[in-house]
């Protein structure tokens, strides 16, 4: 029987009982969009994650205080990022290895340190919560930050423990509603700060973004959170290749003064593919767990083509009888249950495109080829795995029990 | 063996299991048909009459014995066989017609064409012939449920004939439809025996079965005349 008369049939049957049909492909359509959508908010984290990353800047190399296990964190989720912040206050690392590191290694462009904390920011009237990072001179060089007013502040200030800061875009939105900023004083905590420059834009959220940042030099910062340590220390190597050479010579350096578990030092693109890794593991998480609900649409379906076949017993008897040969009748159901899922499929790749462009307003989310092409192909194999035993109980019907069926 | 017979059901027996309990449907059967008859085979419910007729019919095989139609031994054959030769050598047609719902009289009838590889264009040009033969050359578009019963019935017959079988089987054809539609059908099937086809005819009404040429009375799994 040729394809486009299998179709037609199958197509006849189905619009037969329209609403039953709809209801059996509302859990294929459910199961595809959901598929496409999970995968896509997994795989737009992903993206959003690495880009920010590499923002940063290339052939970044990251000293940090503690020690920390990459394998583990990529292995079972340690607490290991969890626990940096305390860490960072207990950190060993101290202003002086920043200096020690750019001497020590040749293959250094660069190298700055960090102090985090937060404090409340005053301006006249006005305040509010913000994060300020006490760092180094080149910090805006290395991130490859400009500025929309004034600049940064400078190693002279560093050294000498001027109080001043660079501010991101949306504290000066925030604070400073339509005064220009530069000059202005704003208060941090108890602290009086000069704002030197303000800092474009960059979008983002986290810890990543700088519009919402407060810098202060890395002295002054020690001094207002009464801190003598540091809290990281970022080196960039002049070329990829150098990377590794950094690496080791770092830990050579800093071992002269600390012991091998009080710092860890991390090369960024060891961090991207384990944040890949992880980020992976999740995406395919999310797509499993939306495709149970595409095996429980393909249960339906099956369930729908058995009460199909007992409803049409007498018709499969007369088929039978008019010469239909067994891989017909099964050819017949198949197509039906397929044309059921496939269309359902389609549809479902629709809504779920559709739902996760809709998302991606609201958070990352990325749609991938391979979801859409998964979802198909699972939805075309779910019609035919579920499809096959109805089909196969219909084509082993006796003519005569079937024609005799009331 | 005669040459010229069209049908050969030699001692044929058939065997039912129920629950464990064995019934013998028909027991020695033996009959011939020739080529152009109009046979009845009469008898009351539980007489085998039925069983006979899906033998003959190839929708199954007897437990003993031999069924030749048109020279090709059918009582040994295999479902996919069985479904071949049914396509090519038998009309059925039955009490409660039978036919496909929403699916126009013109697809009812080609439908047996679709099983044997005859195209689409080519099935609705016959199956147009087939209509036009038992009257209904001017409802090829209506569905069954907007026909009268007389006028399903000769869908089905327009059916049976489209494949230009070796034999036309009728279950009880008149007996779903009332006298007026009824005597309709038989002019029907008595017009096609008059061109020259193969009629058996199944039932259990005299009334009916005198219409035939011949008639074969079954009781209690043998023929009695």
């Amino acid at each position: 029987m040729p394809i486009k008369q299998l179709l037609r049939t199958a197509w006849r049957s189905i619009k037969t009982n329209k609403s039953r049909s709809l209801l059996t492909v509302l859990g294929v359509i459910i199961g595809v969009a959901s598929v496409i959508i999970l995968v896509s908010v997994g795989s737009g984290l992903k993206d959003y994650i690495t880009n920010e990353m590499q923002d940063m800047g290339s052939n970044l190399v990251m000293i940090i205080p503690g020690d920390i296990d990459l394998d583990k964190l990529g292995a079972g989720g340690s607490s290991a990022m969890s626990g940096s912040f305390a860490a960072m206050q207990a950190s060993k690392l101290k202003l002086d290895y920043i200096e020690d590191l750019k001497q020590g290694i040749p293959e250094i462009k660069d190298v700055v340190g960090l102090v985090m904390g937060s404090a409340p920011i005053r301006y006249q009237n006005e305040a509010m919560s913000a994060q300020i990072i006490g760092t180094t001179e080149n910090y805006t060089d290395l991130r490859q930050y400009g500025f929309t007013a004034g600049g940064f502040f400078s190693k002279s200030d560093v050294n000498s423990g001027r109080k001043v800061a660079a501010i991101g875009h949306k504290i000066a939105d925030e604070l400073f509603a339509g005064v220009v900023p530069i000059g202005e004083k704003i208060k941090l905590g108890e602290y009086r700060y000069a704002v030197i420059g303000v800092i474009e834009e960059k979008g983002g959220q986290g810890s990543l973004t700088p519009d919402d940042k407060v810098y202060v030099p890395i002295t002054v910062a020690q001094r207002q959170f009464a801190q003598n340590n540091i809290g990281m220390i970022f080196a960039e190597a002049k070329t990829a290749d150098g990377v590794a050479l950094v690496v080791s010579r770092s830990e050579e350096i800093l071992q002269r003064s600390l012991d091998e578990d009080e710092f860890t030092v991390l090369n960024q693109k060891e961090i991207l593919s384990t944040v890949s890794g992880i980020l992976n593991t999740l995406t395919a998480a999310l797509g499993g767990i939306a495709a149970i609900s595409l095996l429980v649409g393909g249960i339906g379906i099956m369930n729908i083509m058995l009460v199909s076949v007992t409803e049409r017993t007498q018709e499969i008897g007369l088929r039978k009888a008019l010469g239909a040969k067994p891989e017909v009748i099964l050819a017949q159901f198949l197509t039906e249950a397929v044309v059921l899922s496939v269309g359902g499929g389609i549809v479902g790749i629709l809504l779920g495109a559709g739902g996760a462009l809709l998302l991606n307003i609201f958070m990352p989310a990325t749609i991938t080829a391979w979801s859409i092409v998964l979802a198909f192909v699972v939805s075309a194999a779910v019609g035919i795995i579920f499809g096959v035993a109805p089909a196969k109980k219909a084509s082993q019907l006796s003519p005569i029990e079937a024609l005799r069926h009331e | 063996m005669a040459n010229n017979s069209l049908l050969t059901v030699q001692n044929v027996s058939k065997i039912y299991q129920m629950d464990g309990i064995s019934v013998k449907a028909l027991n020695e059967v033996s009959l011939e048909i020739k080529p152009g008859e109009f046979v009845a085979i009469i008898g009351p419910s539980g007489s085998g009459k039925s069983t006979l007729m899906h033998l003959i019919g190839c929708l199954d095989v007897p437990t003993s014995g031999k069924i030749i139609l048109d020279q090709h031994d059918v009582s040994r054959m295999t479902e996919r066989e069985l479904s071949e030769i049914r396509n090519k050598k038998i009309g059925f047609i039955f009490q409660s017609f039978n036919l496909l719902a929403r699916t126009s009289a013109l697809e009812n009838v080609a439908l047996p064409l679709s099983y044997n590889g005859t195209t689409e264009t080519e099935g609705q040009k016959l199956a147009q012939v087939a209509l036009a033969k038992v009257g209904l050359g001017d409802r090829l578009y209506h569905h069954p449920n907007q026909l009268s019963g007389g006028q399903q019935q000769r869908v089905a017959i327009a059916r049976a004939l489209v494949t230009n079988p070796a034999i036309l089987l009728a279950d009880e054809p008149t007996g779903n439809l009332d006298s007026k539609s009824g005597k309709e059908v038989m002019k029907n099937l008595h017009d096609l025996h008059q061109q020259g086809k193969t009629i058996i005819l199944v039932t259990h009404d005299d009334k009916v079965a005198d219409l035939a040429e011949r008639k074969i009375r079954l009781k209690d799994g043998r023929i009695t005349k």
